[in-house]
């Protein structure tokens, strides 16, 4: 056997890679989810001082390129605090922090297509601000912002590939390393974006059924 | 008692009601004509504390609408059904109805829902109880928004041209509704364009022109040659409406 060919450890390099994407990936959408709701939460409430400094966070997030927000966080915020960095810890920190910037955008605008008319009518009939958002704002939110979730969900799946560059052994730094052994790339990277694919489609999937359920009111079922 | 004393409101330099005084007495059906923009959807929000008073003042059953502290009670005070519904899409009928007595007056699930079937089937929708709004026709939907404002217990319903995004016979489904409602005793204020209906139920009707009250006289009078009628304006109004 040549050093070249395919050994069953390779399939295990595979698998911790993308045990790592897949992990990297449900740790920062969680936080991103968590922290980008509370950012929209600020909004709702008109939270003084914090929300337009939420508003600012997202828009600086959201319009510069992930990968110089990487090399901020893992080269730059050591320096600035005099602390060490795992290139782990900078990934979670970095895509936790992209993916509440775009969480919050789809929060607002979906919690903003909920008509005023329901708000309105909600408030006559006495139901305290929580209320309204607990029982009217969120369930119809949720449905609105599933379609936009569902894109953003995919992309940040894609993007996660990004943290290879700092040396994090995702899927696609196992990729790299498989590549520069076997010197097959074809072949290894028809697998590394086949398997991409597959994560993406059960991501987009999932979303759909949770959609499904969220729309059960509506007879409009999409297109 | 509704009271409102000397309402103004402005929406920038347009005036929308100037110098309103009303009062409605319990047990009361008092209903409220003009043309379109004279004010009269403006004056209920008012009473809802949707918009806030540019002058005077407005208090239900002595809670003041125009202090934050009071608006509650007021609130709690009226009931309303609304022009286009403003149904939950998202909610049953049955939930449509509940979801306020559970949240606000804190009634267990299992009553606030045993009063709802029991309102809904008082107009015929029990059956219909688990459709969402959008399964229903619109004289369905402004039953179920009937049935909801109902369910607060109001003292005062107040009712914003409840039929006018409804055909001919939906608009006589509801107006049925309104009319055994009336006879019951519910005391009710009804911004409307049905005159007809308006004259049958009414103790008092209330004529609204640009924001100014041109009217407040008991049903009889205001259609009378010498009372109401002698006004130019309504004669006008009512003659074309009539047609």
């Amino acid at each position: 056997m040549q050093y070249t060919d395919f050994a069953p450890h390779d399939l295990i390099l595979l698998l911790q890679g993308l045990g790592v994407s897949i992990a990297l990936f449900a740790a920062t959408t969680a936080i991103g989810l968590a922290i980008g709701l509370a950012w929209a939460m600020l909004r709702y409430y008109r939270t003084p001082l914090l929300s337009p400094l939420a508003a600012l966070l997202a828009e600086l997030l959201k319009n510069s390129p992930v990968l110089v927000q990487l090399f901020l966080v893992f080269f730059g915020l050591p320096v600035l605090l005099e602390t060490e960095l795992t290139p782990v810890q900078a990934a979670l920190i970095t895509l936790s922090g992209n993916t509440a910037a775009f969480i919050y955008v789809i929060a607002v605008s979906a919690i903003e297509s909920v008509g005023r008319d329901q708000l309105e009518t909600a408030r006559v009939f006495g139901l305290r601000r929580w209320q309204i958002l607990r029982r009217i704002v969120a369930p119809q939110a949720a449905a609105f912002a599933l379609g936009p979730l569902t894109g953003l969900l995919v992309n940040q799946l894609q993007v996660t590939s990004l943290i290879s560059v700092i040396g994090v052994v995702d899927l696609t730094k196992a990729g790299a390393i498989l590549n520069l052994r076997t010197l097959k790339p074809f072949v290894v990277w028809t697998v590394i974006g086949l398997l991409y694919y597959l994560m993406a489609r059960l991501i987009a999937k999932a979303c759909a059924r949770v959609e499904t359920r969220l729309r059960a009111h509506s007879e409009w079922k999409g297109l | 008692m509704i009271h409102i004393e000397a309402v103004a409101k402005r929406f920038g330099s347009n005036t929308v009601l100037d110098g309103i005084d009303l009062r409605i007495a319990p047990g009361e059906v008092v209903s409220i004509l003009g043309a379109s923009g004279s004010g009269k959807s403006t004056l209920i929000r008012c009473i809802n504390g949707l918009e806030k008073l540019d002058g005077g003042t407005i208090s239900v059953d002595g809670h003041r609408v125009d202090d934050p502290k009071q608006l509650r009670l007021a609130r709690r005070c009226c009931g309303t059904v609304f022009q286009l519904f403003n149904l939950y899409p998202h909610m049953t009928a049955l939930q449509n109805v509940t979801l306020a007595p559970i949240e606000v007056l804190g009634v267990p699930r299992k009553q606030a829902e045993d009063d709802a079937r029991a309102l809904l089937a008082s107009v015929g929708l029990l059956e219909r109880a688990d459709a969402y709004p959008g399964q229903l026709s619109g004289g369905q939907r402004q039953r179920v928004g009937i049935c909801r404002a109902l369910a607060m217990k109001p003292r005062y319903l107040l009712l914003d041209e409840v039929t006018s995004a409804l055909d001919p016979e939906m608009t006589a489904e509801v107006l049925s509704i309104l009319a055994r409602l009336a006879a019951s005793g519910t005391t009710m204020l009804f911004v409307t364009h049905e005159i007809e209906f308006a004259r049958q139920i009414s103790r008092r009707i209330v004529f609204l022109e640009r924001g100014r009250l041109l009217a407040d006289l008991p049903t009889a009078q205001f259609f009378a040659e010498d009372g109401g009628l002698a006004q130019p304006r309504i004669a006008q109004f009512l003659s074309k409406m009539t047609k």
